[in-house]
């Protein structure tokens, strides 16, 4: 099941408490976990680090065969372990504060129940703080274990065993084992009761499963869907309203690469797709929760928007390598994210569709917002002809993209939008005039008469797969155009099902697998130009590639279908989500 | 000393530090909008909002300037530079807790570390000394209340 001590990546699923979320193997391990926030160094870590990172594993002594599942309509992880003897069921979660509830801030909550026969249950908790670099102290103290570093003391609760750091218990039908991991973060540890912990537990799958009855998808694919936007949920930063693009860091996007980066951030690319996802999915308070918090992260930087903003609003933290073997030995092993402090133009059409979208729900802006959002639209309207590190965050010198120019199009085009409705201070006419000049530049210097398509950037003479966003903001270009550049794309780009972004240089060295969100974009283009039985096909060759459990990494192994890169990646899935809304819609206009 | 002293002083003190935060946040060297903060406890409308909330932020000037000045009694002294010293206090207060702590408890609106999947506020924490909203806040803070404590100190004693 293991690999040098490395499960697969696909392997893994993800429980989270809109704060943090762990990382769970099949096997039972718990292998990743930041406290007490996304962002917060790990106390598990053994998915970069099998022998340094920490774990908290649990699963039967004798040999076993795991099959999992997420309780219906939550993010509790059920794993039912049959050995020869018998049959364990393991349900993990991150509890939620009941309302009105003293409970821990943070909390691991996992319930062994034996169904069949008899089972020797295993486990051992061993936090390793601050990426593996400390064990921490530990103490048994009334009964709980207790482990601290410097502001963080988890406690260790038992029910129905000895309480140890790392024990074995026997089960018979009927018995069960209760385990709360709960932690404290610059305050006195909460220490909970068993009936409260099972109580946390049983509100959880509750307020999951309200929560997901919500959502308004009923088509052909409302198990995939209703699963990516329960995985979006748990990426929610509850407290500010961030959105992570994955809970994980420097899981690699070729084993054994350097392609390995920390995610733990919330990017504004993503914005556009974020909003046109929970919109579309009913979910309107998470919407205005996370367009406030972009809005209010990137004040103190616009009329300038930076690619990402910590989850706190912060900047973006430096980026550096931690001493950690890596998944699998793919190093470095990165925090922090260097594309904090790059140029990306994209982001100020992905910004401003999203303010639109929000406007047009609302009816309104607020008079303040509207006049910093009308300075934002005159810095495109200023900076749309520089050179950029685009969407791909290339490392190589910045090129004129254009996908970049296209969204820079986008932006001045949702401006103009919003002016018209007399939500921004009317400079239409400024905004309007640049945005035909950036069109006229994409029509002529982005597209390739060789290639019947527009290219990655003048000259380069190659496609990239972020062309196929431009139908999603309704880029202004001639359809036929567009059809001529997704045949390009499919011809030069696919795998089978899947698409690789773009084939030339990038600035890193190595390779990488297929980048998954591409191909459910290709889907949604599909769809919006006409061709909605092909796309609803593609559809259904992609969703079965996600994991057992419903997730998908930020990329796929054509080859071999592994996933890739950090996980759950919040992009595939809101790929996933908008693309079948855009079937549905496509359907039933034709 | 007076407390229509203190009171003018607390006017005029929270007129400069709303001025000065204002400023800073303008400059692009903080985030943190108060009278938004406040005012979005009564209104999600923004205009609403931060209209409430200079109005509140204002009221709050009054209430603490009535606090300095039963200070200055008790101590039985009151100029610029002892109501400068109070002001490094109330900064260190309303960073350390005032905006950090009673705020997010007691706002609707604004999400606090406890903040859990079931719930989606739409203002960030503040954080410990106001981080979160740039890590500048907090000299740009304790600037702001060392200029209205020792406005309402130079009222109190001259008035």
């Amino acid at each position: 099941m293991r690999e040098r001590g490395y499960a697969r990546i696909a392997d893994y699923a993800a429980i989270g408490d809109g704060r943090t979320a762990a990382l769970v193997a099949r096997d039972g391990s718990i292998d990743w976990l930041c406290l007490p926030d996304f962002d917060s160094p790990s106390v598990f870590a053994a998915i970069l680090d099998a022998d340094r990172g920490g774990a908290f594993r649990l699963h039967p002594v004798e040999p076993f065969e795991a099959d999992r599942r997420y309780v219906e309509g939550s993010n509790v992880l059920e794993t039912t372990f049959r050995t020869a003897s018998g049959a364990l069921r393991v349900q993990d979660a991150m509890t939620l504060i009941p309302p009105g509830r003293l409970a821990p801030m943070r909390e691991v909550v996992r319930k062994v129940a034996c169904l069949d026969g008899a089972c020797e249950v295993e486990w051992a908790v061993e936090p390793r703080f601050g990426f593996g670099r400390d064990d921490g102290r530990v103490a048994v103290r009334d009964g709980r274990v207790a482990f601290t570093h410097s502001k963080i003391r988890l406690t260790l609760s038992v029910w129905g065993a000895d309480a140890a750091s790392s024990g074995r218990a026997r089960l018979t039908a009927g018995e069960s084992l209760l385990f709360s991991l709960a932690s404290a973060y610059h305050q006195p540890a909460l220490l909970p009761g068993q009936r409260d912990t099972e109580e946390r537990l049983e509100h959880t799958i509750r307020f999951w499963r309200e929560w997901s009855a919500r959502a308004t998808y009923d088509g052909p694919w409302r198990d995939a869907v209703l699963r990516s936007a329960l995985a979006l949920k748990q990426l929610c930063f509850a407290p500010s309203g961030a959105i992570v693009a994955a809970p994980s860091s420097s899981l690699p996007e070729r084993i054994g690469g350097s392609r390995n980066w920390d995610y733990r951030f919330s990017w504004l690319r993503d914005a556009s797709y974020t909003l046109e996802a929970l919109l579309n999915l009913g979910y309107a308070d998470e919407a205005d929760a996370f367009f406030w918090w972009f809005m209010h992260a990137s004040r103190r930087t616009q009329p300038r928007m930076a690619a990402l903003y910590r989850i706190d609003g912060g900047d973006g933290p430096r980026e550096r390598e931690l001493d950690l073997a890596g998944y699998k030995g793919s190093r470095p092993v990165r925090v922090g994210n260097a594309a904090q402090t790059q140029l990306q133009l994209d982001v100020y059409g992905s910004v401003f569709n999203s303010i639109w979208l929000h406007a047009r729900r609302h009816g309104r802006l607020g008079a303040q917002t509207g006049r910093s959002t009308a300075k934002v639209a005159d810095h495109v309207a200023e900076c749309w002809d520089r050179p950029d590190s685009g969407i791909w965050e290339v490392r190589s010198e910045p090129k004129h993209y254009v996908h970049s120019k296209a969204m820079c199009w986008a932006a001045l085009d949702r401006a103009c939008r919003l002016a018209d409705a007399d939500l921004l201070p009317d400079r239409a006419h400024r905004w309007r005039s640049a945005a035909d000049a950036v069109r006229d530049w994409v029509e002529t210097h982005g597209w390739d008469d060789e290639l019947g398509a527009y290219v990655r950037a003048p000259g380069a003479g190659e496609v990239d797969a972020s062309i196929l966003t431009l139908p999603l903001v309704d880029y202004g270009g001639n359809d036929e155009r567009m059809l001529s550049t997704v045949n390009a794309v499919r011809s030069r780009l696919a795998a089978g099902p899947l698409l690789y972004r773009y084939v030339g240089e990038d600035g890193v060295p190595g390779e990488e697998g297929a980048f998954t969100t591409c191909s459910f974009w290709l889907v949604d283009a599909l769809a919006r130009l006409g061709r909605v039985d092909e796309a609803a096909t593609l559809m259904d060759d992609l969703v079965p590639l996600a994991n057992d459990v419903g997730l998908f990494a930020e990329e796929l192994d054509p080859s071999t279908g592994e996933h890739l890169g950090n996980f759950p990646q919040g992009l595939v899935h809101l790929a996933l989500i908008n693309a079948a809304f855009s079937i549905q819609h496509a359907g039933a206009e034709a | 000393m007076t407390l229509a002293g203190a009171l003018a002083g607390g006017f005029v003190g929270t007129l400069v530090l709303t001025t000065g935060l204002r400023l800073a946040q303008v400059a692009g060297l903080t985030r943190m909008d108060i009278p938004l903060l406040l005012g979005t406890a009564f209104s999600e409308r923004i205009s609403r909002a931060s209209a409430i909330g200079y109005a509140l932020h204002f009221l709050n000037g009054q209430i603490f300037a009535v606090g300095y000045w039963a200070i200055f009694r008790a101590v039985g002294e009151a100029g610029w530079l002892f109501g400068g010293v109070l002001g490094v206090v109330h900064a260190a207060f309303a960073g350390g807790a005032l905006v950090n702590i009673l705020l997010p408890a007691v706002h609707p609106r604004m999400g606090s570390r406890w903040t859990d999947a079931s719930e989606t506020p739409v203002l960030e924490p503040p954080g410990f000394m106001l981080w979160n909203y740039g890590p500048h806040t907090a000299l740009v803070t304790l600037a702001a209340h060392i200029a209205y404590g020792a406005i309402v100190g130079g009222f109190a004693a001259g008035l």
